[in-house]
């Protein structure tokens, strides 16, 4: 039975839709999720093209694995989890650890800087409250940025993406201890990097 | 919400964390992903989605587009059987087909989806796989191209025809 719109539709079950075959239910998971996984890919390599590409490789390997898919599990989990994967082994070959909101670390030029910055626009504020609220980001993309890449992630699945432990721990593939200790560590740098916020 | 479980002096931060935005990839994302995916069927009942973005990522340079393109062996083969069938009905109108070739024209149109399915593939393998894009995406050029090789059709069977002709009538 095809459904006539996948509002109320859920991921597994789109992913049934998906697993015969179907473009339209392929569409959907990537509108439910390319901004969650292009949002956590940006904030670990803290460039434009390559999380898209990052992001685009991620989608791709889980699209044309879509068989493989357990429903134990939540689809966005597995989905999380590979792009993790797929992020954490381009920061291993390439060793990006320092970032910039303004631009990509590895910019040479004022011009690429600017090609490979991220442009956050919001409805609804006036341009003092945009300001400030743009400042607030920015300082803590910084933050994060500071932080080691395994502790980026826990983080941002934690805080951003209110996972919890144990899903945290299936996601990156680590010991539910390591998971807690990386966020309790990450959570004491942050205070340290932004202390004026308390 | 998560649950609580971290010092009082981290609630501030922990707060910013929530309202981090989320950061959209360029426009044509979906389109790319799903260029590179296998096993596709064209959808059904539900319109393309078009995500509503709220952000929007500001891209410095030129993205490749790749289009897809979807149910060109279906356009193929409508191309095929309207081609084999204009084929058909100009050579009853011009000569004098026979019975035979009467049959073969319906088989062609009959089997026009496989034929058109090993005509890509040929195709693809003489022509390229960019010329093969390029004659399905219907350009007026591409039009030309396929009047020129039908042309060339036509006059090679009429060719055929006529010398058979001749020979009958020199044997008789």
């Amino acid at each position: 039975m095809t459904p006539k719109s996948y509002t109320d539709v859920s991921d597994q079950q789109v992913v049934v839709f998906a697993q015969e075959g179907r473009e339209d239910a392929y569409r959907e998971l990537i509108k439910r999720y390319e901004r969650p996984v292009f949002s956590l890919i940006y904030r670990m390599v803290r460039d434009n093209e390559t999380a898209e590409d990052l992001a685009q490789e991620t989608f791709i390997k889980v699209l044309n694995n879509i068989d493989r898919y357990r429903p134990e599990f939540k689809f966005s989990s597995w989905l999380f989890k590979i792009a993790n994967n797929i992020t954490i082994d381009h920061l291993r070959r390439r060793q990006i650890d320092t970032i910039s909101i303004e631009g990509s670390p590895d910019a040479i030029t004022a011009e690429r800087a600017r090609a490979t910055a991220v442009t956050v626009t919001s409805g609804g504020e006036s341009p003092l409250e945009e300001l400030e609220s743009r400042e607030l980001g920015a300082q803590i993309e910084r933050a994060i940025a500071k932080l080691r890449p395994e502790y980026r992630a826990c983080i941002i699945l934690r805080h951003v993406e209110d996972y919890s432990y144990d899903e945290i721990a299936e996601i990156v593939k680590l010991p539910l201890g390591t998971v807690k200790t990386y966020i309790h560590r990450a959570r004491q740098e942050l205070r340290e990097y932004l202390g004026d916020l308390r | 919400m998560i649950e609580h479980d971290f010092d009082e002096d981290f609630v501030p931060i922990a707060a910013e964390l929530q309202r981090l935005p989320y950061l959209s990839p360029s426009r044509d994302f979906a389109d790319r992903v799903i260029s590179r995916i296998d096993r596709l069927q064209p959808a059904q009942g539900v319109a393309p989605v078009i995500a509503s973005r709220h952000l929007e990522l500001q891209q410095g340079g030129q993205q490749a587009v790749v289009r897809r393109r979807g149910g060109g062996l279906v356009r193929g083969t409508a191309k095929a059987v309207v081609g084999v069938g204009l084929l058909a009905a100009a050579a009853f109108m011009f000569f004098e087909i026979d019975v035979l070739t009467a049959i073969l024209s319906a088989a062609a149109s009959q089997y026009a989806f496989a034929i058109a399915a090993v005509g890509t593939q040929l195709g693809a393998l003489v022509l390229g796989s960019e010329t093969i894009a390029f004659l399905q995406a219907g350009a007026l050029a591409a039009v030309l191209l396929y009047l020129t090789l039908a042309v060339g059709l036509f006059g090679g069977y009429a060719a055929i025809r006529t010398a058979a002709h001749i020979a009958k009538r020199k044997a008789a």
